[in-house]
């Protein structure tokens, strides 16, 4: 049932640019699908395994450098731009994991703020590289088979497509016994190791693959932006994917792609009043985590579980 | 009959304090074993070492004839070793099915490609996990909780729990940290009759408790500890009557214990 509301979203979603020729709403759609992917890859590693995670911010930039570098430095193609990215993301992440994960959770939070902190530095001042503040403009845009994804129309189809195919491995991933194991591990670490699980494996994957994707995603935004710089590391883009999961709902795969699709366009609906949207959007926030301080999925457990509890008694 | 679990003058030391000093003790297979004990003794910390959740100082641990010491707790749990744990831990917003299940995976051969591609050898793995769970469900009496989450189960509810998880991997031995404390008179009657059940089935148990009504209907052999030292060790009849213990749970001898009943009464 939700996986075929889920089917007929995405198709929906895809014929986004045959119902508009606005690229200001494409744009939108792009960022609501990058951004949710982002948000999903997030919830992988907090959500399911209750590893709160700022380093995501750290992968994105990466990201977005590793693909924009492969083409403009390296003459590498867009998509082998992604490939990298994914790569070398998660070899980062197996690095600065394995010593990090064997620290207690909040040790692991601020390993993993410090980590962005320093990705952020190295874009400023690895000026040889990154072209510090400069950054590197006119990213070419992406080619397949001699088409062009020229226009804001053209590449939210990429966007589309990488979002989808991420998505379904998520969704894959979470819903498996893999997924299962994460959520015993957040839950009782303890009593997962009393049962013959040593968790150390399934927490440095989680960590990796959640890393691999959102430097894939990174990838995918710096060349909807056409370009790269520091700003790319501005902390608007951790605050946007942590709101997302925080307002889905932890640990929900679908709570959190609703919540994905709909944080990305509130902030552009509430454009009819600009003097006021920031304060209605922090409103909004706020009324919400005030009824439903585990997001929409954990309001709606609760209820589930009210239900359940009248029926056993 | 051949002890499946043998440890051999267990040491550990935390800044000075001897939790341990220099206990030895044997499971037989198929029986019941307590191991009791003060406040203070030393009994969780002896769990907590067999069990590789706590590094010992020295001494060596052997599960069914193979040296586990100073191994990893999931590598203790693979050899054949469930514990549960005194606080209860369960996994509380996992429906009972999952509790369950995720006790068992570690143990049958299905891998992820397995369970990617339904082969079917996941499919016969799931079958046989999702046997057996029935079968301990219905044993602990929750059928109706099988698809619920733990955590709207009461405290002792979920001792069960515990219990039932520990048990679904087929181990060779069985550790439960205090199984009955905290939970309500009635239901300590029902843990006694599965437990006793289980072992008849052929389930090794070994019991840390502080209920010594429940460890003596319970267990063959009962061993005492005292200031990380075994003080006794024998049947629940023998260590009744051993003038030792008493003086260590009481802080009396017989005599005096005695001449104080008769003052009262």
């Amino acid at each position: 049932m939700k996986l075929a509301v889920a089917l007929v979203a995405a198709l929906i979603f895809a014929a986004l640019p045959l119902l508009t020729t606005s690229n200001y709403i494409m744009g939108i759609g792009v960022s609501a699908l990058i951004f949710t992917v982002a948000a999903a890859a997030l919830n992988l590693i907090y959500g399911y395994t209750g590893l709160l995670s700022f380093a995501q911010l750290g992968f994105w930039g990466i990201g977005g450098y590793v693909s924009a570098l492969t083409v403009v430095t390296f003459g590498g193609n867009f998509w082998w731009g992604l490939v990298w990215a994914a790569l070398i993301n998660a070899a980062v992440a197996l690095v600065v994991g394995y010593p990090t994960l064997r620290t207690n959770r909040h040790a692991f939070v601020i390993v993993t703020l410090t980590f962005a902190l320093l990705v952020n530095l190295i874009a400023r001042d690895w000026v040889d590289l990154t072209r510090g503040a400069l950054g590197i403009p006119n990213l070419p845009p992406p080619t397949a088979f001699g088409y062009e994804f020229g226009t804001t129309g053209r590449f939210y189809w990429i966007a589309w497509a990488f979002s989808v195919a991420m998505l379904a491995f998520l969704y894959a991933l979470c819903t498996s016994r893999i997924g299962r194991t994460l959520v015993a591990i957040k839950q009782n670490e303890p009593l997962v190791r009393a049962q013959g699980i040593s968790p150390m494996p399934y927490k440095l994957s989680a960590f990796a693959i959640s890393a691999a994707i959102t430097g894939a995603a990174g990838g995918v935004f710096s060349f909807h932006l056409r370009i790269i710089d520091p700003l790319f590391l501005d902390f608007y883009y951790m605050q946007t994917f942590l709101i997302i999961v925080i307002i889905g709902g932890a640990g929900s795969f679908w709570g959190v792609v609703v919540a994905g699709i709909a944080m990305s366009a509130l902030p552009e609906a509430l454009r009819f009043s600009a003097d006021f949207r920031m304060i209605i959007y922090g409103l909004i926030l706020v009324v919400a985590m005030f009824v439903m301080p585990s997001g929409v999925a954990g309001w709606l457990r609760e209820r589930r579980l009210a239900r359940l509890r009248q029926e056993l008694q | 009959m051949s002890a499946i679990l043998e440890v051999t003058d267990l040491r550990k030391a935390y800044a000075g304090v001897h939790a341990l000093d220099g206990v030895s003790f044997a499971v037989e297979a198929g029986s019941v074993t307590g191991l009791i004990g003060p406040n203070g003794s030393g009994k969780s910390t002896a769990i907590d070492c067999i069990s590789g959740f706590q590094k010992l100082d020295s001494g060596k641990v052997v599960l069914a004839g193979a040296d586990i010491t100073g191994q990893p707790a999931h590598h203790n749990a693979r050899a054949g070793l469930m514990r549960t744990f005194q606080t209860v831990r369960v996994y509380e917003r996992l429906p009972l099915r999952d509790n369950l299940a995720i006790a068992a995976q570690q143990f049958d051969p299905a891998t992820w490609v397995d369970e990617l591609l339904r082969t079917a050898r996941y499919r016969r793995a799931v079958e046989a996990s999702e046997k057996r769970a029935r079968q301990l469900i219905e044993l602990i009496g929750l059928q109706r909780y099988y698809e619920a989450e733990v955590g709207i189960l009461s405290y002792g509810q979920k001792k069960l729990v515990a219990l039932a998880a520990a048990l679904m991997p087929h181990p060779k031995i069985v550790v439960l940290d205090e199984p009955v404390a905290g939970v309500n008179p009635s239901r300590i009657r029902e843990i006694e009759v599965a437990l006793r059940q289980l072992n008849e089935a052929g389930e090794t148990f070994l019991i840390v408790e502080h209920n010594v009504e429940f460890i003596t209907n319970l267990c063959h052999r009962v061993i005492v500890l005292d200031q990380g030292r075994k003080l006794a060790e024998g049947t629940a009849h023998d260590i009744h009557n051993d003038s030792r213990v008493l003086e260590a749970y009481l802080g009396t001898t017989p005599e005096i214990a005695a001449a104080e009943m008769r003052a009262q009464a």
